[in-house]
């Protein structure tokens, strides 16, 4: 079936369409050239702007450590709970949604994918069943290294560039992940010993290696190995005043590689004035805009209820006395990694909430290139992600983001920089930054443009003077090219694509795997491994990124 | 070694080193998984009213039996992760609650969670980290028999130099036998809170008068163990507890466990997991968000640990109509008077049940995936003997289709 999006005022910058009005046209699910016979059913738009679907490239949506959430944040379910449709699950939660809820409200966003970012390896079959519940977007996970106890012991013990490569590209395989990430390398496996902070070249308890050097081989065997996307790194020391030296340090560390830097906000405090807890941005700013090899996504906070839900045990347990409502855990988790949930309710009238806000949004407008800088809330920490047309808003509306900050802490209005910051983001910026950008650095081919041959996965939205109006309503949202969502109301839940990508490796390095998990884990190697075939009878459709091998000249 | 590894389902532990060959199950000296492998279908055929059905007709009679009752209660679930998924969903359409059948101590830990958090470890960490093992209330061996020689008993322990120092708390009869156990502190029941409050009050340095129920020297010598391990864990089973002393016993317990983190590293874990409970909770969580006793009856998941409790709701008489799911376990559907679907493994005894549904045992009949005690790992289910009996999942969908396609 072939249809036709007339009149419509695309924005699409991988394809150089910057608001010019034309037709699309799809057939089935994908993009194709103007067709030369008629069509099968056509919407006139009418000047109507449409973009690309949207695409979350960190955003907490599933997993062990989520569902923690959920059972912790029982009053977020109870205020909010969400009625069964014709058409879909009853569910509720806002700051931690229901897996189905979270499909629905992604779609409702004009979102067409979102990317769990924090899979603990020992998890990785539980969070995709629970990912096989999430309906309609695309989805996958990074999987979370350097607190792995075998990992640590191969770099520790010297193995080679190449036998740390292949293990990580077995782990990819096994768990079906879509990129690496790391948790404070080696400062969750450090608290385990009872550490309660790791510098970034301080060494470790038990293998006396520093973060630095998991970085350095994290990051290069990702380039290495050719997953397109880069070491999605959370710094040490997360929401230490001062830490902006540990973030600059880690860009260091990377040597280079390919480096993306995840909710940088909580990574850019510096400890200047009376308070000693100041912002950072415009470091952080500057030294990305000169490193062409970084990118980051902002994680930026808003005022109201949520829950943190992080891999770092050690900041969790260290920020336990601060948790709103006084409730909070910290788990240890396989000698692979860990969880801590601690609920979080940021003040406008809290100084450092207050910095914490403008630091975040310092870092969108400080950072030239809209390639390389992502909009995230790191759902559900800094907030949930329904808060997006808000933040968007603020991004694209000078007088209106200057209104908010006459609300926030005196003090706060004092210390920063950002009313005197006259950049507004473009529909061509927001475009980019949420949907070229993403899919670009991610390496999802035929995602995030609507050239021939890309998914039609297509938001339309009326083109409205209150930004985040327009962004909160899509009028229309096709994923595939199936119609999924008209004016907030959801048409049809069909299962988005799972992520992943399998890079190549040799296989001898599994000996070595299996041989450390029959020593010392609670699950054998065939088990701890996912099966394609119980992926797909899970209701799992995957889809395999292509990896290209690279060796730096 | 012949074979080839496979996981069993048959406790909250979920071994996965037992070996299939040709059919048979070495469970590795565990009688309980050998007890589990061992059964046999004896009833495979499906039945409306006492007589023979096909699946389809048999789930067109559940449809419609289910979908005319005002408030259908859906309990038993002991089913693997996908059967699960599919309950839930349909519980959903129905508008039923939903609940395990023997839920009151998982509800009891869960409600601690909601309400004040948790300081929590999996296995392997325990496993390989932990050098003070205290186990409070019962003996682990008979609901995890391989509890002891799985994570105190074993080789090759990562970070742990000798094997840990294990104590137990609890009452004489229930005092494991197990030779890992370095110190058994007896205490009945009765004063199992009390003797929890004492060892929490010398933690704290407090000192306490002397008291003839209670052992405090050997209290205060455990709380000197914890507080100097490096790695502590607690086990407890909170069932051995009177009911009235669970939650304050839980409280008192993460209060110590609290404390004992600020200096050194301590850290609990609930007994339990038998028939897949963690799957259940963590399902009905993702899907709705809350662990269990969820009604869906007003169209929104609504939780309420008592008025949604399926044996209260069953004996009040407020259920009209009953789905019993028992695919992991044989348990025969409750005694009662409301109209009654069953989903039961082809071992289970003739049920009095309008329609009886015959299931495959996940990890026998079919493969699937369960949980484990500690939440984090779903572990694969191979089907060490397989059968063409359908599975929970295949049989709430075909119920579920029903109920769509009748408006």
């Amino acid at each position: 079936m072939i249809t036709r999006l007339a009149r419509a005022r695309v924005f699409d910058p991988v394809n150089g369409a910057r608001g010019e009005t034309r037709d699309l046209f799809f057939e089935d699910g994908v993009m194709i050239a103007a067709p030369a016979g008629g069509v099968d059913r056509s919407y006139d738009l009418d000047g109507l702007v449409v973009m690309p679907g949207a695409i979350d490239i960190h955003s907490h949506i599933a997993g062990g450590k989520v569902n923690l959430a959920r059972l912790l944040m029982s009053e977020d379910h109870r205020g909010a709970p969400v009625a069964r449709g014709a058409a879909t699950r009853a569910g509720g939660g806002v700051a931690t949604p229901s897996s189905f809820v979270t499909g629905y409200r992604y779609a409702a966003l004009g979102y067409t994918a979102a990317f769990e970012p924090a899979m603990v390896p020992s998890n990785a079959r539980s969070a995709h069943l629970e990912m096989a519940d999430l309906p309609i977007v695309d989805k996958g996970a990074y999987l979370m290294l350097g607190n792995d106890e075998l990992l640590l012991r191969l770099i520790a013990s010297g193995a080679d560039q190449e036998r740390i490569n292949d293990y990580v590209a077995w782990m990819l395989h096994a768990t079906a992940a879509l990129g690496v990430k790391t948790v404070n390398p080696g400062g969750i496996s450090a608290f385990k010993f009872n550490a309660r902070g790791l510098a970034i070249d301080e060494p470790g308890p038990q293998h006396a290696l520093t973060p630095r050097r998991i970085i350095q081989a994290l990051a290069r065997a990702v380039f290495e190995l050719g997953v397109p996307h880069p070491l999605h790194t959370h710094c040490n020391n997360l929401g230490i005043p001062g830490n902006i030296d540990t973030t600059l340090a880690t860009i260091a560390a990377a040597e280079g590689f390919p480096l993306h830097l995840t909710h940088a906000q909580f990574h850019s405090y510096g400890t200047e004035g009376d308070r000693r807890f100041s912002s950072a941005a415009a470091r952080l700013a500057e030294a990305v805009n000169r490193s062409r090899n970084v990118s980051l996504d902002v994680g930026q906070i808003m005022f109201g209820q949520t829950v943190t839900a992080s891999g770092d045990t050690m900041a969790q347990y260290r920020n336990r006395d601060l948790a709103s409502p006084d409730k909070w855990i910290v788990m240890d988790i396989e000698c692979d990694g860990g969880c801590g949930l601690v609920p979080f309710r940021y003040r406008d009238g809290n100084f450092v909430n207050a910095l914490q806000w403008t630091i975040g949004l310092e870092l969108f407008l400080l950072i030239e290139d809209p390639w390389r800088v992502f909009l995230t809330t790191d759902h559900p920490n800094g907030a949930p992600f329904t808060c997006y047309p808000h933040l968007i808003r603020l991004l694209m509306d000078r007088g209106f983001r200057n209104d908010c900050l006459k609300s926030i802490h005196p003090a706060a209005q004092q210390a920063t920089t950002l009313g005197s910051i006259a950049r507004e983001y473009t529909l061509e910026e927001i475009a980019i930054t949420t949907r070229a950008a993403p899919a670009r650095i991610l390496g999802l081919a035929g995602h995030g443009h609507l050239g021939p041959g890309a998914c039609a996965d297509i938001a339309v939205y009326a083109d409205e003077a209150d930004r985040e109006r327009m962004f909160a309503a899509p009028r229309q949202l096709f994923k595939n090219g199936v119609e999924i969502a008209r004016a907030g109301d959801i048409l049809a839940t069909p299962d988005g694509a799972t992520h992943v990508v399998r890079p190549e490796f040799d296989p001898a390095i599994e000996a070595e795997i299996g041989a450390f998990f029959d020593r010392h884990m609670s699950v054998g190697l065939g088990h701890f491994r996912l099966s394609e075939g119980e992926l797909a009878d899970a209701g799992l459709n995957l889809l395999a990124q292509p990896c290209r091998p690279r060796r730096r000249a | 070694m012949p074979g080839r590894a496979i996981a069993c389902p048959f406790c909250g532990l979920v071994c996965d080193d037992l070996l299939l060959d040709e059919g048979r199950v070495d469970t590795r000296g565990c009688a309980k998984g050998a007890a589990g492998f061992a059964r046999r279908p004896a009833i495979v055929e499906h039945r409306i009213n006492g007589r023979a059905a096909s699946l389809g007709e048999a789930a067109a009679a559940a449809a419609g039996l289910l979908g005319a009752a005002r408030l259908p209660l859906v309990t038993g679930l002991a089913a693997d992760v996908a059967g699960l998924r599919a309950l839930v969903g349909l519980a959903d359409r129905l508008g039923a609650v939903i609940d395990r059948w023997q839920s009151a101590a998982q509800q009891t830990n869960l409600s601690l969670l909601q309400r004040a958090g948790a300081l929590a470890a999996t296995f392997a960490e325990i496993a390989n980290r932990a050098d003070v093992v205290l186990l409070i209330g019962n003996d682990p061996t008979p609901s995890q028999p391989r509890f002891f020689e799985r994570l105190l008993r074993n080789r090759g322990a990562l970070y742990r130099q000798a094997p840990p120092y294990v104590a137990f708390l609890g009452p004489e009869a229930a005092m494991p036998g197990d030779a890992a156990v370095s110190e058994r502190v007896p205490v009945n029941e009765d004063a199992l809170l009390d003797a929890l409050s004492a060892l929490a009050a010398l933690g704290e340095g407090r000192k306490l008068a002397a008291s003839a129920s209670l052992p405090l020297v050997a209290l205060g010598e455990l709380a000197d163990r914890l507080a100097t391990a490096h790695y502590g864990a607690v086990v407890w089973d909170i069932a051995a507890f009177p009911p009235a002393a669970r939650a304050p016993a839980l409280a008192i317990l993460l209060r110590m466990m609290r404390r004992l983190a600020r200096r050194t590293r301590c850290v609990g874990l609930p007994l339990g997991g038998e028939d897949n409970a963690q799957g259940a909770a963590q399902v009905m969580l993702w899907q709705a968000g809350w662990p269990g006793r969820l009604s869906f009856a007003g169209g929104v998941p609504q939780h309420d640990p008592w008025r949604n409790h399926a044996q209260r709701l069953l004996a009040a008489g407020e259920a009209d109509a009953l789905l019993w799911v028992a695919a992991l376990s044989a348990a025969p559907a409750p005694e009662c008077g409301v109209p009654t679907v069953a989903l039961l493994a082809a071992d289970a005894p003739a049920a009095r049940a309008e329609v009886e549904i015959r299931v495959g045992i996940p990890g026998l009949d079919h493969g699937g995936a369960v949980m484990r005690a500690d939440t984090v790992v779903a572990l694969p289910l191979a089907p060490a003997r397989p059968s063409g009996l359908p599975s929970v999942a295949a049989a709430a969908r075909a119920i579920l289709a029903h109920l769509l396609a009748t408006p």
